[in-house]
């Protein structure tokens, strides 16, 4: 039984051995590549990619090293050195990441743990994702995907089905809205945004922010209905000025992120966050005013 | 992975459940009355001059949640808090809590405002875990306004050296 130290070694050694690959592995994650066969991610590599390295010739210590990290990351599965999943129903191997149904008996499969939100969505690892691939995807997942279509199978399949298809949803939301995108990209990397004050915001910032909020606050729901377009006016001149500054944001992220500068895009996004709170209030006015 | 969706299933209809069937639970679930009371009826909303000499601003804003809270004191020469006024926004726990403090500075000393702790705030208004960070936020506003007061004196008084030297 092999403990997180062994495994905790394990990884430098494999560091020393295959050089190249962690390279490639940190530069395409930098890069805008599509990247559905190669499967990168920047935790611990999953057991699909190692199934992918075919330029890595395996010798004997390799394989070993192989096995001795496969086992430690997933103890559930003692099996002898295989690194590809099987299906459930017919145990033909599964050659697919992630996959979705089992290609030799059509069957529903359970996603896999620790399944990248990116992979599951075939969306390349970068900020600024094409929303309406990531929307075709989508609806093309749940179509094939989706409980309905498990009614008459079995309790099995109806349950895969279901745990997939909320992660697909999951994972849906996640990346359709550039705040949510980020902070699961960041949290990717290991770093969340803590609860509590932020003793490093600029005071002018919040001064802006209280500003905006202030000015939010003086639109009140009219009386008389001739002052409903003056206030939708007043109201949309805000939310265009939100629209301008998150847009900056967004692309000040993307650069951040494909730098790897984690730390300003994590200052980014908290700004992002605020002018987030502000548009919700911008929206619940106008649907007062409704 | 069957085991731990039925699991999750399973917990959530307990939950519920629970909440149908138990209504004392389900009042945990909303804000204390205490929250709501602040909410409805805050206290000391409003603003003070900040560039009076005597003002010290506090301003502080939380990115996890993306809450904004402006908390203002006014001293006077024997350096008691005799008025303050705060601006929040942001959820009902982080409006209380900062209406909370404005009521519990006044009348105290800048010393003593300085003792004033976010335990002291969230157990007077019973708030649930999650929302502990919006006592800690306006315990820094607390701590970030007499900051400000302070500077504000240090500058008073080096202007007054300066004057007479």
């Amino acid at each position: 039984m092999l403990s997180y130290n062994s495994l905790r070694i394990v990884c430098p050694f494999r560091a020393l051995l295959h050089p190249n690959w962690l390279m490639t592995n940190r530069q395409t994650v930098n890069k805008t590549v599509t990247c559905s066969a190669h499967c990168v991610s920047n935790n611990f590599p999953k057991k699909d990619t190692w199934q992918r390295q075919n330029n890595l010739k395996p010798t004997g210590n390799e394989r070993k090293l192989q096995y001795s990290t496969y086992a430690a990351s997933s103890p559930r599965n003692y099996c002898t050195g295989q690194f590809k999943l099987n299906c459930w129903n017919c145990k033909q191997p599964l050659d697919q990441t992630p996959a979705f149904f089992c290609m030799t008996c059509k069957a529903v499969q359970p996603p896999e743990e620790d399944t990248s939100l990116f992979n599951i969505m075939d969306c390349d690892y970068k900020f600024s994702l094409d929303t309406h691939k990531l929307q075709k995807r989508y609806l093309h997942l749940q179509r094939s995907l989706h409980p309905d279509n498990f009614s008459q199978k079995s309790v099995e399949e109806q349950e895969y089905s279901e745990s997939y298809s909320a992660l697909v949803n999951k994972a849906y939301h996640t990346l359709l809205k550039p705040l949510s995108r980020g902070l699961y990209m960041l949290e990717l990397k290991g770093m969340v945004i803590e609860e509590g004050t932020d003793s490093g915001a600029d005071p002018e910032f919040l001064m802006e922010l209280m500003e905006i909020n202030e000015a939010l606050d003086e639109v009140k729901t009219p009386e008389e209905a001739n002052k409903i377009g003056q206030h939708t006016k007043e109201l949309a001149l805000v939310s265009s000025s939100l629209s301008g500054k998150q847009a900056v944001l967004t692309e000040e992220i993307d650069a951040a992120l494909l730098k790897g500068e984690l730390q300003s895009a994590k200052a980014l996004l908290a700004q992002m966050k605020y002018f987030a709170n502000i548009e919700e209030k911008v929206k619940e006015k106008l649907s007062e005013f409704m | 992975m069957a085991i731990v969706s039925l699991r999750n299933s399973a917990s959530s209809l307990l939950l519920f459940s629970r909440r149908l069937f138990s209504p004392e639970l389900k009042a945990q679930c909303l804000y204390h009355i205490k929250v709501v009371d602040h909410y409805e009826n805050p206290r000391n909303v409003g603003t003070l001059d900040k560039n009076s000499k005597n003002v010290g601003t506090g301003l502080v804003g939380a990115p996890a949640c993306g809450d904004v809270m402006k908390l203002q004191i006014e001293v006077d020469d024997h350096g008691m808090i005799v008025d303050a006024k705060f601006k929040t926004f942001g959820c009902g726990s982080a409006i209380a809590s900062s209406s909370l403090a404005t009521e519990w500075v006044k009348g105290k000393s800048v010393e003593e405002a300085l003792k004033i702790r976010n335990t002291d705030i969230a157990k007077e208004l019973c708030l649930p875990p999650v929302k502990l960070h919006c006592s800690m936020l306006a315990e820094d506003a607390i701590k970030a306004a007499l900051s400000d007061y302070r500077i504000k004196q240090q500058d008073k008084k080096e202007k007054r050296v300066q004057a007479t030297g």
